[in-house]
């Protein structure tokens, strides 16, 4: 026994009726193979990315059930020879929990590797701060190490430290960003 | 960090800034992608409806490969385009 999901695009064109019927001889089928219909979901009539048989919209129900690999079969069977079903997808449902656990292998790398990004988060500013003042040190440290060097050369450096710290600045405004779309999640284009 | 490597910069500084960037998968320790999660699908395609590379989105090489799986189970429902424009 497994865990199935089956999606399928009915045209639109359809009477209401006559999608109804589909959908109740498609669950029929699967009772009749001794299959538990674990959950039926209907989105309803939804614009597609792209027009399949020169229709721009389909109604999209989905199957998720229990049973034995003869009912994803027949099911599909039975979509190829029915005209309105445009498009149908089998996909094997995982049982387990969708949660990823850490292999015992790989050691606390990933540990260690979040927890200092959100640090970064958390206290950006402060950091800001930091990367400056050290900036400034080895600015201060060149210019006096440097005394010898011609004072033509010591000018573009100035400038150039100048531009890294606007790239920093908004290295930093990206971060933020990301972060709030990633919060966020459906704003993204 | 980066940062500290900053001291002996060559030329190529300039073009190429060094960002970590952490899989949102892992921080959140999902395990499958689901193909009909239209929305988190749609920003890990580009604006051709191309999927994004690793190198971009910073996703680990575990969930990009989920992710292109789940992209492409939703372009055959057509609920993202192949091709975009």
């Amino acid at each position: 026994m497994r865990q199935y999901e089956t999606v399928f695009l009915i045209s639109p064109n359809l009477e209401e009726e006559e999608t109804t019927k589909i959908i109740t001889q498609i669950s029929d089928i699967i009772s009749k193979e001794k299959g538990k219909l674990i959950q039926e979901d209907r989105w309803g009539k939804k614009r597609l990315a792209y027009p399949i048989k020169k229709f721009e919209e389909a109604f999209y129900v989905f199957f998720h059930y229990e049973g034995d690999s003869n009912i994803p079969l027949e099911l599909e069977r039975r979509f190829k020879q029915t005209e309105a079903i445009l498009r149908f997808l089998t996909v094997k449902k995982e049982t387990r929990e969708n949660v990823r656990k850490k292999r015992k292998g790989i050691p606390a790398e990933e540990e260690t590797a979040a927890p200092a990004k959100e640090e970064e988060i958390v206290v950006p500013q402060d950091e800001e701060k930091v990367g400056k003042e050290e900036e400034a040190e080895k600015k201060e440290e060149e210019e006096t190490a440097a005394p010898t060097k011609e004072e033509e050369s010591v000018v573009p450096q100035d400038e150039e430290k100048v531009e890294e710290k606007e790239e920093e600045a908004e290295k930093k405004e990206e971060d933020k960003e990301d972060l709030n779309s990633a919060e966020t999640s459906k704003e993204d284009k | 960090m980066a940062r500290d490597q900053r001291g002996d910069r060559g030329g190529f500084r300039r073009h190429f800034t060094p960002r970590r960037k952490v899989c949102r998968f892992c921080q959140r320790n999902v395990r499958d992608i689901d193909y009909k999660n239209v929305d988190v699908l749609k920003r890990y395609i580009l604006e051709r409806g191309k999927i994004s590379p690793r190198r971009m989105t910073g996703t680990c090489a575990f969930h990009q490969r989920k992710i292109s799986t789940a992209i492409k189970r939703a372009r055959l429902l057509a609920m993202l385009p192949y091709i975009e424009g």
